[in-house]
């Protein structure tokens, strides 16, 4: 009982601030309209199967009627039967925006989060170890920010194989070691660190006795999350080392030093709950725009295959008519995908402007 | 002299840049085959035979080791000779040259607008707090930095060209086009705006106006939200500070107190943010290029991109960092200028 007491008593200064945050976010209709849309877009993308019913055993196939060599060239405007019309090839665009939403939430919350991932492992690491290490890390940041990041990604898009054939085992080996090596450098609990030690070696062993090949095929969709998840790692790492940084030389962190913490404690424990919110506020806002970007390389051909349900995919199906008289009489194609496009980014950007307002200690007392 | 030398020892900072980046766009390239690399070089689709893709491969050195390649590739550059570019089909130098006045041309309209309507709607919107001003503004800030720049620029075209039948989508109209390759037009600056006006033929300047507009446009709707949110957020810091209420209460007129004492202290955050824009849209603005068929730098890193045409992205790049070195220096040096506290070491 005295446990659930004390368990309640550390959470209520935390249960006050989320309620503080609510109130916040209840009293600004903008943020309000940011929520609204983001759950519509979620409805959608749950009922997808029941709004437009897949017709192939890949739902993400965008269904076109009729056989194939007697398909029309020309885009049909929006009847009862296709409610937002069909591109060229008579590709429902109907259905592409239904499941383009999925694709769009894959894109936009994927991408972010295992930039953001990235970011904090490489920012954290460059600014608690500093010296060499901050060094090194930082000056890569730096070479890939300097670089235009569409470019960029137009680059790693086509650089990226599209079948990978990886060594299993020698990956597991890499991984364990990388992780083991890490403990001890970090000076973990030395139980973990010679427990960690002993699956290297057993991985290492196990190399010899069973070796595991695996080959990937990836997608062109796919590529371009890589190449996002490369492209938008290094803001994170430069804003989360400043705020490391800042907070090292706090005395609560020499306490914990003294008390013999380990760093991995010290770091995941003290310094990334105080150092967090400037990025968890960049990463709301970005949402946004890695879901425009990723649409965009869909617009330059680089994205999803062309039977793939994603929104920028059928825009850039318009692109032949762009100089003729035509673009206006074919304008659904465009204009439908576009809104869906617009509306989504919209909800986010409300939403990670709301999220900064709440959460940013600079602005949110005023 | 201070300047000057500051200036230099700024400029040194290229180097490790130029050759950190060179580094990193090599080692990509190493990603693929010598024989794709090789296929760039051979144009007739009939001149595939193996002989032949082994013959470029051997005459360009696709082959060797990837820091034998780098340092042939950096002995060149140090030579002035920038490579060849496939995709623009001539050298490097002269395609960055030929490519950088229609990116200009877009950049010239757009910039000013975005900086000094945004920085003043930004201020305002900061004086007007949470007043229907603020609101308006914020709301279509938010709007506009959530389009997608694409679709905007394929609304345009479809009401301009395709409604209203004002200006098509291109650089310049046809016969305009015809008129600046026939030998009476020189080409002094590239930019067929200004050579227009030297040559004597003032049409050629209104038909490529007009053509810039509507990509300016497109630019100024979406960036310019960038600028509104930080001078907004950092005028509103300057008036909270013990300054603007020392001068409000010496009974200073409302309007000295915004322009004389908060909005000096407001520009510093919005001067490093135009640096970045500025910089950012100097290397092109690839999708609204793209879009209006405007055959800007953009434009040309892309298409070199997908064709993994090697000197073209790697002269690209540096051309890139030499901008960003560039504009970083000036923001710096207006830093001091406009805050006399801030010296330059």
């Amino acid at each position: 009982m005295t446990r659930w007491e004390d368990f309640k008593a550390s959470m209520r200064p935390k249960i006050k601030e989320w309620k503080f945050m609510f109130k916040r976010m209840r009293g600004s209709p903008l943020s309000l309209a940011g929520v609204a849309i983001i759950l519509a877009f979620v409805i959608i993308a749950v009922l997808a199967p029941v709004l437009a019913p897949p017709q192939h055993a890949d739902p993400f196939k965008i269904p076109r009627d009729g056989e194939v060599a007697k398909l029309s060239p020309e885009p049909t405007p929006p009847t009862m039967k296709h409610l937002f019309g069909t591109t060229d090839q008579q590709y429902d665009i109907y259905y592409a925006c239904i499941w383009g939403t999925i694709t769009a939430f894959r894109v936009g919350i994927t991408t972010i989060g295992i930039a953001l991932i990235l970011g904090v492992i490489i920012g954290v690491s460059a600014a608690y170890y500093g010296g060499i290490i901050d060094e090194v890390l930082m000056r890569f940041t730096d070479i890939i920010i300097a670089f235009p990041g569409l470019i960029l990604a137009m680059a790693l898009v086509i650089a990226i194989p599209a079948i990978f054939t990886v060594n299993l085992s020698i990956g597991l080996v890499v991984i364990f070691g990388l992780i083991a090596f890490s403990a001890l450098i970090m000076r973990t609990r030395i139980k973990i660190t010679v427990t960690l030690f002993i699956i290297f070696v057993a991985t290492i062993a196990s190399l010899f006795i069973y070796p595991l090949n695996m080959g990937f095929t990836i997608n062109n969709l796919d590529k371009v999350l890589i190449a996002l998840w490369i492209i938008g790692w290094p803001g994170y790492a430069r804003v989360i080392r400043g705020e490391v940084l800042r907070v090292k030389s706090e005395d609560y962190i020499e306490a914990a030093k003294a008390c013999g913490a380990s760093d991995l404690r010290i770091i995941i424990k003290h310094i990334l709950p105080n150092a967090i919110y400037p990025i968890l506020i960049m990463a709301s806002l970005d949402t946004g725009s890695i879901v425009l970007t990723a649409a965009a390389l869909s617009f330059l051909g680089l994205g999803a295959p062309p039977d793939y349900a994603d929104w920028g995919q059928i825009i850039q199906r318009s692109q032949p008519w762009i100089s003729s008289q035509h673009l206006l009489e074919f304008a659904h194609v465009f204009l439908i995908p576009g809104l869906f496009i617009f509306i989504f980014v919209l909800g986010w950007n409300l939403l990670g402007d709301a999220f900064r307002d709440v959460l940013d200690p600079t602005l949110r007392r005023r | 002299m201070g300047l000057i030398t500051y200036v230099a020892r700024r400029l040194m900072f290229l180097i490790p840049v130029l050759l950190g980046v060179t580094v990193m766009i090599f080692a990509l390239t190493m990603f693929f085959s010598p024989t794709i690399r090789a296929l760039l070089y051979i144009r007739n689709p009939q001149m595939l035979t193996p002989e032949n893709i082994s013959s470029v491969i051997a005459r360009y050195h696709l082959n060797d080791p990837f820091y034998v390649q780098y340092f042939t590739w950096l002995g060149q550059i140090l030579q002035g000779n920038f490579g060849w570019s496939q995709t623009a089909n001539m050298p490097v130098l002269s395609a960055i040259i030929a490519k950088f006045p229609a990116t200009f041309e877009i950049i010239v309209f757009a910039a000013p607008v975005i900086i000094i309507l945004g920085l003043y709607l930004g201020i305002q919107s900061a004086v007007y707090k949470d007043k229907i001003f603020d609101h308006i503004t914020r709301s279509s800030a938010i709007i506009g930095w959530s389009l997608p720049s694409f679709w905007l620029g394929l609304i345009f075209i479809a009401i301009f060209y395709g409604l209203l039948g004002w200006v098509s989508p291109g650089r310049v109209s046809p016969e305009v086009q015809t008129f600046v390759n026939t030998p009476q037009f020189t080409r002094y600056t590239g930019l067929y705006i200004l050579d227009g006006m030297l040559n004597g033929q003032l049409w050629v300047s209104w038909d490529s106006f007009k053509h810039a507009i509507l990509p300016a446009l497109v630019i100024i709707i979406i960036d310019i939200a960038l600028i509104i949110r930080v001078s907004r957020s950092s005028m509103l810091e300057a008036l909270s500070k013990g300054y603007i209420v020392t001068a409000r209460a010496k009974g200073l007129a409302e309007k000295e107190v915004i322009n004389k004492h908060a909005r000096r202290n407001a520009l510093i955050p919005v001067i490093t943010l135009s640096g970045l824009l500025i910089g950012g849209l100097m290397t092109g603005v690839t999708i609204t290029e793209t879009v209006f068929g405007f055959g800007g730098l953009g434009n040309w890193a892309a298409t070199s991109a997908r064709m993994i045409d090697v000197p073209s992205v790697l002269g690209f790049a540096m051309f890139t960092a030499l901008v960003f070195v560039i504009t970083n220096l000036i923001v710096d040096i207006l830093y001091a200028y406009i805050d006399p506290r801030i010296r330059l070491v």
